[in-house]
């Protein structure tokens, strides 16, 4: 589903990542982990063509995301989900247009789109807040909302960066929650993070990004 | 078409959101319009004006002395049979001197001195409109000179040309002044919906990273530019409406013969306000959203 084929990416000449490889199988829920600056939110930008490899070739869902034309970006973009490290949530929207902004790109019927978000509050716990804006949320209603837009509308490929950034232990369990039912109806999951206790005992496996490659891959 | 519909509910908003910067926009469109479509009006009467008087133009052909009636009704019928000539009015030299005793009047009594009438008989032509061109003219009173029996063709030939130069300066600057406005217009709009883009570069920075598609996120940037065009578009047209209505009430009042002069703006002028307003409220926006780039 994710392929990776000798990327390297630099920034104003320095590397970030080099020569990396790997596979993500299509179902698979799977970790990058390594510490801050490692590169990870990079490699997930090249996955989602929010950069593109200096060199090396990218493959998602079939697309061969390094040659992606501009005009074919925004099709691959609409089968990966994506959490964002930073949120980017709109304040001018209320929680509820905000996860349904995902379907409208989309091109859903209005009716199909009230009920569809109205599900997926409910599975995240936040059906009261739907008229609520984000900045009235704390930190881990926000999260969920990001994890609810990125899961709407059904990707193939779902992309967490940090998502439980700075949340305490059971919030964090319960969103880890959240991505194991979305990887059980299909999704291929990919998840970045730098806390090991997410990934510790699940058996899942897991890519240790460090010095600007792929150190080790183990099972967590 | 649901891209189209959230697009228009999405322009909707930010024209409520906005409303100041909106209205000031749709103002500034409008007054553009309206001194447009004022001047263009103000050159239309001032044209159909001139066509007016234009069109009681005519020449005189003064006819020698000793020429015989048979030669003279020759002449006329010449002239009759002329496409380019549209009347042919025949005055003798009898006629000719009550006409210059009624000119002078008190003074008439000179003439009494003279023992044979010095006017030649003559005929006044009048041409079709269309060949009311300086040149034209002048070739066809070279033509009629030429004629025998005739002594003299006069013709307001200064007066004809400058009344022409008029015209033409009119209608070019028209153009002139009209292409600047729509130049104008299409800037005001450019500002006003750049702004809009600029303040939520963030949310199309979202937009895009979700998937959305060029036409998903300019459409509602182009639709308000098309709405703030409209609007101008119609404030203009009814103001000219107005002013027209009122210059020609009261206008009627101070000078009569006004009536006879004014031309109203036709129906298509308003729709071609609206239009412009439009058309290019919408390449201001258009320009404004410019290339995006994922
Ligand atoms: N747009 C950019 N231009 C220049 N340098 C960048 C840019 N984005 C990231 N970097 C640099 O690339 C390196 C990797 O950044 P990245 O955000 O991928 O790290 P990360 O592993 O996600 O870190 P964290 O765990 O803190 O989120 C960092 O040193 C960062 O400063
Ligand atoms: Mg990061």
């Amino acid at each position: 589903m994710i392929q990776f084929s000798g990327v390297s990416k630099y920034y104003d000449g320095d590397p970030v990542l080099n020569d990396i490889s790997f596979t993500i199988e299509k179902g698979e829920l799977a970790y990058i982990t390594g510490p801050s600056g490692a590169g990870k939110t990079t490699l997930l930008k090249l996955i989602y063509c929010a950069e593109r490899p200096d060199s090396g070739q990218i493959v998602v869902a079939g697309w061969d995301v390094g040659k992606l034309k501009q005009g074919t970006i925004p099709f691959l973009r609409r089968n990966v989900g994506i959490v964002f490290q930073d949120f980017r949530l709109l304040f001018n929207k209320t929680v509820f247009d905000n996860i349904a902004l995902a379907l409208r790109i989309h091109d859903m019927q209005p009716r199909e789109i009230k009920e569809t978000v109205n599900n997926v509050l409910k599975d995240i716990r936040l059906k009261h807040k739907e008229h609520v804006f984000p900045q009235h949320l704390s930190g881990g209603e926000q999260q969920r909302i990001v994890i609810a837009r990125a899961m709407v509308s059904r990707p193939t490929v779902l992309l967490a960066d940090e998502p439980t950034g700075n949340l305490d232990m059971d919030t964090s369990r319960n969103i880890m929650g959240l991505f194991r039912e979305i990887n059980a109806r299909g999704t291929t999951v990919l998840i970045a993070t730098h806390n090991n206790a997410l990934f510790h005992g699940t058996g899942r496996r897991v890519l240790y990004l460090h010095n600007r490659h792929i150190e080790k891959e183990a099972v967590g | 078409m649901r891209t189209l519909i959230y697009g228009f509910q999405t322009a909707l908003k930010s024209i409520w959101h906005e409303k100041w910067i909106n209205l000031l926009t749709v103002l500034s469109v409008s007054i553009g319009l309206l001194i447009l479509s004022s001047f263009v009006t103000v050159t239309l009467n001032v044209d159909s004006a001139l066509k007016r008087w234009a069109k009681g133009f005519g020449m005189v052909v003064y006819l020698d002395g000793d020429l015989t009636a048979k030669a003279e009704n020759d002449l006329k019928n010449l002239f009759r049979q002329d496409p380019d000539i549209i009347e042919v009015k025949y005055i003798s030299k009898e006629q000719a001197v009550r006409e210059l005793r009624r000119t002078l009047g008190e003074n008439a009594s000179i003439l009494d001195e003279l023992d044979e009438n010095p006017l030649p008989s003559s005929f006044e032509l009048r041409l079709k409109r269309d060949l009311l061109k300086p040149a034209v003219v002048k070739k066809k009173a070279e033509q009629i000179r030429q004629l025998k029996g005739v002594a003299e063709v006069q013709y307001g030939e200064k007066w004809l040309s400058s009344l022409n130069t008029l015209s033409t300066i009119l209608k070019t600057s028209a153009v002139f002044l009209g292409c600047a406005i729509l130049v104008a217009i299409v800037f005001i709009t450019y500002n006003t919906i750049k702004i809009f883009f600029y303040r939520r570069k963030d949310e199309i920075e979202t937009l895009k990273l979700l998937g959305a598609t060029r036409t998903f996120i300019r459409l509602p940037f182009l639709m308000e530019g098309l709405f703030i065009g409209i609007a101008g578009g119609l404030i203009s047209a009814a103001a000219l409406f107005g002013i027209h209505s009122v210059i020609s009430l009261k206008g009627v009042e101070i000078l009569p013969s006004i009536r006879t002069l004014l031309v109203a703006p036709p129906v298509q002028a308003y729709i071609a306000i609206i239009i412009a307003g439009a058309a290019m409220s919408l390449a201001g926006s258009f320009i404004a959203v410019g290339r995006i780039r994922y």
